[in-house]
């Protein structure tokens, strides 16, 4: 028997398959051979001729070696010839998801880039939304508008609401379907375990039908019950029914002691009485129409559907305006004024998170300008990858699917990372909130987010992608095939948008940078305005007396004497006294006029003034400075026929800018029989409403002389933390009496720290924002020039083969790269100059051209643009130019 | 050997659909196929071990068949192919082309043809 094998492998020793293969195509093809040999000696054929016959087509196909192999070395497959839209997507995907791979470092800066960008959108953007654009968490709360009224010529832009008003317009509007009104109610729950104060609110009854509040338990006020000198009746809080009674639903009928007083309970509030703000129980407000109290009402009004609120306005403004008519002349100088709820709770907030998000925006973009320079120059490197698919026939619309695909995969994982980052970023400005945030505020992540999300996503693929894709796209076929280097350079039009995409993204690092400077040099300014009173040091608390035990003004005075008394008596305090409202605590109106005041011009504002009741004692405690004159002393107050006052130094200055304030008589303006008051100091000013805040003339009367008050807070200077007289306080006031709880006790440094949450806020946010951009716009500037020098490696090599120094090579490079940094300094510049102005309103008095930040961030962007440049720079610099005119 | 056919192409284009046929119910050697191909087409079609292989290994490349060796008790070790679902649909679709034409050319030429 013939050697098959071997005379199949003599024959086909050009075959040259992979081992294994190679052998199994060799016995398949020698069985063969041994089967027909077999046949043809059975048909009687001789062995050397049936040999012969069997062997013949191996040896008469000469193309047989090229056309096994071909057979055995399989081409990939093709993707279908006209594949669904569907199989192109999956192909894409599965071609891009492989890119990503291979290029982890790549794809690893655009997801990181993508995702600093979407977090901080995603942070702000749903602070932002919380704010201002989730509905309120009542019925219709788009209806709901906040009721005040304003008195422009006292220089006060809301006023309260005064119960003859409340009357006339609840009565009389034909625009809305209800209107409650409410007070706060600072209240003492005792004899039920320790004594424990709790915010409420005094409300009108027509506060649940306003809210479309259900009751859990129980019934709303009656109407009787909610006039003036109606039966005490409650109704609880749901988290005070369940603190204080565990939930129990026998709680109807009970008594809740408040201020030593029982108040019968009536029914239960449900979770979501969120309104008035903080508010654990309602009592009712009882209002007279007939009362003179003031101005001291907040309202809250539901419009009648498709009324608006200038309708609104007008209505109520007309029926104000009628009462002067009947007798009410100070309607002269009232008038109603309606504000969305929102609007009047958070207005304060709306231009500095609109200024934020305009901030983040920024650093979105320039991340997306970033990593559209990134794909530029990485296309650069696939140019020819594009060329071969072009020339096999891919269309150009195919060629920018794909590539679209690819950073849609990538602005994907980005975006949820940015997201998630966006999260927790949420979660730390949560907790930078101060707690006077409205507690009606929900910080929940809602479809608004999720929405806003996917669209920042979306666009930002969109912008970072496109764009590089229909350059790429653009590639010239012929051209790129013949670079004999795979990587292909930049046209010259590629290199332009290159260059103009570095410089924009340096102008708005720089722009943002320069707003965040001003913003951190105007929050430095506030923090170092002097207050006017001692921030160190100082406890500050509460202690709220009710009017039944404390009836009569002889029992408060010893109250608040006794207390004083023994806190002076406690080791490591050296000072102590009392004042209604203390800097930083609340705000008391008055109208002042002098003895020698001029009489005021027809439309002479008349500026509100601060009145502040004080113990003896209490200016030592508090720090502040008597410029002129003297202080109370402990007569000051008692003697009816003599009373005193001391004055601000703005109060000084406005009445009597030429003389001497000391001696000078001042009185209340509308009442012209009352008594003058002597002024015997004056006080340097004091910042009432935080650092930041206006300063309004004060006047300071001894406590005494006024019906004494109730609710004065306590200031204790100490000479060590303050924080240890907390204990023996409460002990103090234990012993003189049980049923008084201590409350809102905080140091005065506390106290100023919280009256700068959102300025520090804002600035720190703000800061970090611009920090992003300035790293980013580094990396961005580094990527560019590092592969500038990257594609000039043999023009490097020639000009240092014909005689350039290193430092030439290096000159030039550095050249290249900072005639961008200047260019994009000089937008941002511009830009700066153009917007700053918007800040304004939080620079506090910074200039927005403010030359110290100006100079400051030039030299910082131009700093690290030198340090990106010089690391490529000094790559060139020390190239071998051997081996770099040998890189084709 | 001389291929005694009306025309090569004829034969190269009906090659695939005469291997796919054959192994549609079983899984069958080289051999056998080229042997199958000789007798049932009365000698009119031959297969030789130069132009079976390349054809062979191409549908397999293609994935329309699929080779394994198998040793059988008493029997050498033999490479058998048989058919993929992939090439089912090739056979059916080809089965059809090849009815069409020869529809069409019976038409024209007035050749019966079975």
């Amino acid at each position: 028997m013939p050697d098959w094998k071997r005379m199949v492998r003599e024959r086909l020793a050009a075959l040259k398959l992979e081992g294994a293969k190679e052998s199994e195509v060799f016995d398949e093809l020698a069985q063969h051979l041994e089967d027909r040999y077999e046949e043809l000696i059975a048909a009687g054929i001789s062995p050397a001729d049936a040999e012969r016959l069997a062997i013949e087509p191996l040896n008469t196909s000469p193309s047989l070696v090229e056309a096994l192999s071909r057979a055995r070395h399989p081409r990939k497959p093709e993707p279908p010839a006209r594949p669904s839209h569907l199989a192109n997507l999956l192909y894409d995907m599965r071609i891009a998801l492989r890119g990503m791979r291979r290029k982890p470092a790549f794809s690893l800066m655009v997801v990181g880039m993508l995702a600093l960008g979407i977090a901080g959108n995603a942070a702000i953007f749903s602070t932002f939304n919380s704010l201002f654009l989730k509905p309120l968490p009542f019925r219709d709360s788009a209806r709901f508008i906040d009721l005040d009224e304003t008195a422009p010529q006292w220089n006060l832009h809301y006023t309260g609401i005064a119960e003859p008003d409340l009357f006339a317009w609840r009565e009389q509007n034909t625009t809305f379907d209800g209107m409650a009104f409410f007070n706060n109610l600072d209240a003492n729950v005792s004899r039920m375990g320790p004594p424990r104060h709790v915010d409420g609110a005094k409300v009108s009854r027509d506060m649940l039908d306003v809210l479309g509040l259900k009751l859990v338990l129980g019934r709303n006020f009656t109407p009787e019950e909610d006039r003036p000198k109606g039966e005490k009746v409650v109704l609880l809080g749901y988290s005070l029914w369940q603190t204080l009674f565990s939930g129990d639903r026998g709680v109807l009928g009970r008594t809740l002691v408040l201020d030593n007083e029982p108040y019968k309970i009536v029914g239960v509030l449900p979770r979501e009485a969120v309104f008035p703000d903080r508010a654990q129980l309602w009592v009712p407000l009882a209002s007279k129409r007939d009362s003179d109290d003031g101005w001291y009402l907040a309202g809250i009004g539901r419009l009648k559907p498709g009324v608006t609120p200038l309708q609104a306005q007008a209505d109520l403004t007309r029926i104000h305006k009628a009462m002067i008519a009947g007798g009410r002349s100070v309607n002269k100088i009232t008038s109603p004024i309606l504000t969305p709820l929102r609007e009047r709770y958070l207005g304060d907030f709306r231009t500095t998170s609109q200024v934020l998000l305009v901030a983040v925006a920024v650093v979105l973009l320039i991340a997306c300008v970033n990593i559209a320079a990134l794909m530029l120059v990485r296309a650069s490197s696939r140019a020819h990858e594009v060329a071969v698919r072009t020339a096999i026939g891919a269309s150009r619309g195919r060629i920018v699917r794909q590539l679209l695909t690819e950073t849609t995969m990538l602005a994907l994982v980005g975006g949820i990372a940015g997201v998630m980052l966006g999260r927790l970023g949420l979660r730390a400005i949560v907790s930078l909130l101060p707690d006077t945030m409205p507690r009606w505020i929900d910080f929940q992540l809602d479809f608004r987010f999720a929405a806003f999300c996917m669209v920042a996503t979306a666009a930002s693929a969109l912008l970072f992608g496109l764009f590089p894709a229909l350059q790429a796209s653009r590639t010239e076929v012929s051209g790129t095939l013949h670079v004999s280097a795979r990587r292909a350079t930049f046209s010259r039009a590629q290199k332009a948008t290159l260059n103009v995409l570095v410089v924009s993204e340096i102008g708005l690092a720089m722009a943002l940078l320069i707003a965040s400077g001003l913003l951190v040099r105007a929050f430095q300014k506030v923090t170092h305005v002097d207050p006017g009173f001692r921030v160190e040091n100082v406890l500050a608390f509460e202690a709220d007396l009710d009017e039944h035990k404390y009836s009569k003004p002889e029992q408060c005075v010893a109250f608040y004497q006794n207390l004083l008394d023994q806190l002076r008596a406690v080791p490591g305090v050296a000072a102590t006294g009392a004042a209604t409202s203390p800097p930083l605590h609340g705000h008391w109106g008055q109208f002042f006029k002098a003895e020698d005041d001029p009489p005021p011009g027809p439309n002479e504002k008349r500026p509100v003034v601060l009145q502040v009741l004080v113990t003896p004692g209490y200016f030592d405690a508090i720090g502040m400075t008597v410029l002129a004159g003297r202080q109370f002393d402990d007569h000051d107050g008692t003697l009816k026929e003599h009373p005193v006052a001391m004055v601000s130094e703005t109060f000084a200055r406005q009445h009597w800018p030429n003389s001497s304030a000391i001696g000078k008589r001042i009185r209340y303006d509308y009442d012209p029989k009352g008594p003058w008051w002597e002024v015997v100091g004056v006080l340097r000013d004091e910042k009432h409403y935080g650092l930041d805040g206006e300063v309004r003339p004060a006047v300071y009367i001894p406590a005494r002389q006024w019906t004494y008050p109730r609710t004065l807070m306590v200031v204790v200077h100490t000479t060590t933390n303050p924080q240890v007289v907390i204990g023996p306080a409460r002990k103090i006031l234990a012993a003189i009496d049980p049923d008084l709880p201590l409350y809102n006790v905080h140091t005065m440094s506390e106290r100023l720290d919280r009256s700068l949450w959102a300025r520090r806020a804002y600035s720190w946010l703000f800061g970090v924002f611009s920090l992003v951009a300035l790293v980013l716009a580094a990396a961005g500037i580094y990527g560019v020039i590092s592969y500038a020098v990257s594609q000039r490696t043999h023009e490097i090599g020639i000009r240092m083969a014909v005689g350039a120094t290193p430092r030439e090579v290096l000159a030039i490079v550095l050249r290249g790269g900072m005639a961008l940094v200047g260019a994009g300094t000089a937008i941002g510049l511009a830009v700066a100059l153009a917007a700053a102005g918007l800040l304004e309103k939080l620079l506090f008095g910074v200039s927005p051209r403010d030359p110290l930040v100006y100079g400051a961030v030039v030299l910082a962007v131009v700093g690290v643009g030198l340090l990106a440049n010089a690391i490529p720079a000094r790559r060139a610099a020390s190239l071998d130019p051997v081996k770099a005119l040998r890189t084709e | 050997m001389s291929i005694r056919l009306p025309d090569r192409e004829l034969k190269k284009g009906s090659a695939e659909l005469l291997v796919l046929s054959l192994v549609e119910d079983r899984a069958r050697h080289g051999y056998e196929i080229s042997k199958l191909i000789e007798s049932r087409s009365e000698g009119m079609l031959k297969f030789n071990v130069a132009s079976l292989y390349p054809l062979v290994y191409r549908l397999e490349s293609r994935g329309w068949i699929q080779g394994k060796w198998v040793e059988k008790a008493g029997q050498r070790r033999r490479r058998y192919y048989r058919i993929t679902a992939q090439g089912r649909k090739v056979l059916a679709a080809q089965r059809q082309g090849w009815k069409q034409f020869a529809e069409a050319v019976r038409r024209i030429a007035g050749v019966d043809y079975a």
